[in-house]
């Protein structure tokens, strides 16, 4: 496909925040809009995608995804992972569909001044919903593009591990929370999750789908960007490796939409970002922004296992019930998402039954560079998960609560002594190196004002210096929500269309 | 990931290590271990079937002593493959004996087990427990058999659990 030629808008990374730029500017006809992604554009999904039973072979074993190797202290690794199709994360997440809390639009706005607010984007976070559980009700919406699918509910029949749950769950001050999508979720929750039919609904399918005939709108998939040219101020181009060989778009406006880990790359690959990493693989600063790379956040997620007294074979919690807890009894707000896992079968010695603690609060932050000037290359990245000793503090703190809650005498039924980490003296050691993460890394172009020296984008979500250069994905977020990240993602995504259209 | 432990078994030092130093009844005492082959006088193989929630998998693996000086030094490398995400494990255990007396000896050990690949997403929630249980299982059951006199010698049939693989 020859793509080269002017388009009114280049829109790079059709990830959750690409596709909803693409579709939304597209919905203009006088617009010439260019959709460009790294990964394939697979017709019809394939089902490995599409299924939500195999969401284990999506991460596993599917060529979808990125692996990002990291580090812990002691030197073990782990990876961090992204989606590379079209739809990006949304296309091998775990289809949770949770909104930011309002703490996060208050922690926003510090940044990003009133546009940031719950009150200011609770229009577009209505509109994004097409919720069929309380699209009525004032906080939420219906028949927007995403649908909320909510498999079970809480008056639903539970096995008797999940009701043992809710009921010592009930003990410990956590009320039910039928709605998690409120500005301050709390307590034993049903989940929803982006599905239509049993089947995943990505942000590709939500949004781009509708677009894909609109003769404005040009889809180039397997193309990755992989310089700006930039000159005067503005962005004049896009170079592109594509299947059919290189090729250079011009536009009038450029979104770079390559996810947390991506745009800062793509960023410092056309020389804007501080000068240290840049000229350390050999290029040359063309627009210096120190923010770039920076300000890196995922949540910490540790796993604790309890022998159990009988082998719980069913998915029983994993797509059901979300505990939002808190470490602390003193905190204003859940800081934890707690899963109770499905067991852990080897022949030879009893069940093991995991639970899962997510921290919601963030303190470190990390960062991500280049290693080579080679776009093909993947950056290099410092997660600095659980580096703040709050973090660890506060996770251990967790743990201590979800030992209490499942000695209660409802789930004592079926979870014993726990066995990993096994005495107490183990558990900070057990906590710092066996993390893994949430996968919702985000700010790594985080906005600010112009006197801000770590922001990337203003509020607007235009690159800083750059007049027609904006960045639209979960990379401009400045502090990670207390939620899984795809919303939030969709939502930077609206709000980029909404100010490019009206810039 | 890092695991240790230390148990005391009502046997002579020396019956201990010659349980511990013999692939055949170290393969006998891993939980759920099936087709066990012994390779040489230093090596076995075998896999161990495990599932979590609706995914099931099995590991391929390799067990060589590749070091033992009585009583203080006994290596065991561990290799294996999961047979869903080929990725690689890899596992070092170090134990060694403490004679308390004539009768009784303390076995400690320290084992680090690195995974390397996809399952590493998941191989804290799956493996550190279960390594540690595994483990723990290993040197109770070689406690079971020199206090029950077994001689330091398991029944072959309990070796030749399933076929060569
Ligand atoms: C395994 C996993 C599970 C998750 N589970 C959940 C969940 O259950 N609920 C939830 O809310 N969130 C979840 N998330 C997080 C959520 O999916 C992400 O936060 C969200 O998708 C990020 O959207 P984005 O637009 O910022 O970036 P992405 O969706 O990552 O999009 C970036 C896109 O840009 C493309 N790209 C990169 N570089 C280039 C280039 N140079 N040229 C062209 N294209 C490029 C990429 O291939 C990708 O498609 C999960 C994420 C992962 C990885």
């Amino acid at each position: 496909m020859n793509v080269s030629g002017r388009y009114d808008l280049v829109v790079i990374g059709g990830g959750s925040a690409g596709c909803v730029v693409a579709a939304r500017a597209s919905e203009d006809p006088a617009k010439r809009v260019l959709l460009v992604e790294a990964g394939p554009d697979p017709r019809p999904t394939p089902d490995v995608i599409a299924d939500p039973k195999r969401q284990g072979e999506v991460i596993l074993q599917s060529p979808f995804v990125r692996l990002y190797e990291v580090e812990r202290p002691d030197g073990s690794t782990f990876p961090l992972i992204s989606g590379r199709v079209m739809g990006g994360g949304s296309s091998v997440n775990n289809m949770s569909v949770i909104r930011p809390i309002r703490r996060d639009f208050d922690a926003w706005s510090r940044f990003g001044g009133p546009a940031w607010s719950y009150d200011a984007l609770l229009p577009l976070m209505r509109a994004i919903e097409d919720d069929p559980d309380f699209g009525d009700q004032p906080l939420h919406g219906r028949g927007g593009p995403l649908r909320l699918h909510r498999s079970w509910k809480l008056d639903d029949p539970a096995d008797p591990p999940a009701r043992a749950l809710i009921a010592a769950a009930a003990d410990f001050g956590l009320p039910r929370c039928d709605d998690l999508n409120v500005p301050e979720p709390f307590g034993v929750c049903a989940s929803p999750y982006s599905q239509v039919d049993g089947r995943r609904q990505s942000v590709a399918d939500a949004y781009l789908e509708i677009a894909r005939n609109r003769p404005n709108l040009t889809i180039l998939s397997d193309a990755t960007a992989t310089r700006l040219d930039i000159a005067g101020g503005r962005v004049r181009g896009v170079e592109l490796a594509t299947p059919d060989g290189p090729s250079t778009a011009g536009a009038d406006q450029v979104v770079v939409a390559a996810g947390t880990y991506h745009s800062p790359q793509l960023l410092m690959l056309s020389g804007i970002g501080p000068a240290g990493p840049i000229e350390a693989v050999g290029l040359r600063v063309a627009h210096q922004l120190d923010g770039v790379g920076e300000n890196f956040q995922d949540h910490a997620v540790v796993y604790i296992t309890f022998q159990g007294t009988t082998e719980l074979r069913e998915d029983y919690l994993i797509p059901k019930v979300r505990l939002i807890a808190k470490s602390r009894p003193d905190l204003e707000y859940g800081d934890l998402h707690v899963f109770m896992r499905p067991s852990i079968r080897v022949a030879g010695i009893p069940p093991l039954l995991p639970v899962s603690i997510h921290l919601l609060d963030v303190r470190s932050r990390g960062r991500l560079w280049l290693t080579s000037a080679d776009p093909f290359d993947l950056p290099a990245v410092d997660p600095a998960i659980l580096r703040h000793p709050d973090d660890v503090r506060a996770m251990l703190d967790a743990m201590d609560f979800v030992t209490r809650l499942t000695a209660h005498p409802k789930l004592a039924e079926f979870y014993g002594p726990l066995i990993s980490p096994e005495s107490p003296d183990g558990w900070e050691e057990h906590v710092t190196s066996s993390y893994i993460t949430y996968n919702h890394a985000v700010g790594t172009c985080r906005m600010g004002s112009a006197d801000d020296p770590l922001a990337v984008v203003d509020p607007e979500l235009r690159v800083h210096g750059l007049d027609n250069l904006w960045i639209a994905d979960a990379s401009v977020l400045p502090v990670i929500p207390h939620a899984t990240t795809n919303l939030a993602a969709i939502l930077v995504g609206e709000v980029a269309a909404r100010n490019i259209a009206r810039a | 990931m890092k695991l240790a432990g230390r148990i005391e078994i009502a046997a002579p030092a020396r019956d201990v290590w010659d349980l511990m130093i013999d692939p055949v009844s170290l393969a006998a005492c891993v939980p759920g271990v099936q087709h066990v082959a012994r390779v040489d006088d230093r090596t076995f193989k075998g896999t161990i079937s495990a599932a979590v929630g609706p995914m099931e998998g099995q590991f391929e693996f390799a067990s060589t002593i590749v070091s033992s000086e009585y009583p203080t030094d006994l290596q065991v490398e561990t290799l294996g493959t999961d047979s869903v995400t080929r990725s690689q494990l890899q596992a070092n255990v170090q134990a060694w004996l403490e004679p308390l007396d004539p009768g009784r000896t303390a076995l400690a050990y320290r084992a680090t087990v690195n995974v390397n690949g996809r399952l590493a997403i998941v191989g804290e929630m799956i493996l550190r427990a279960t390594a540690g249980v595994m483990i723990g299982e290993l040197v109770k059951c070689l406690r079971a058999r020199l206090e029950a006199g077994a001689g330091g010698r398991p029944a072959a049939a309990d070796v030749a659990a399933g076929p060569p693989g």
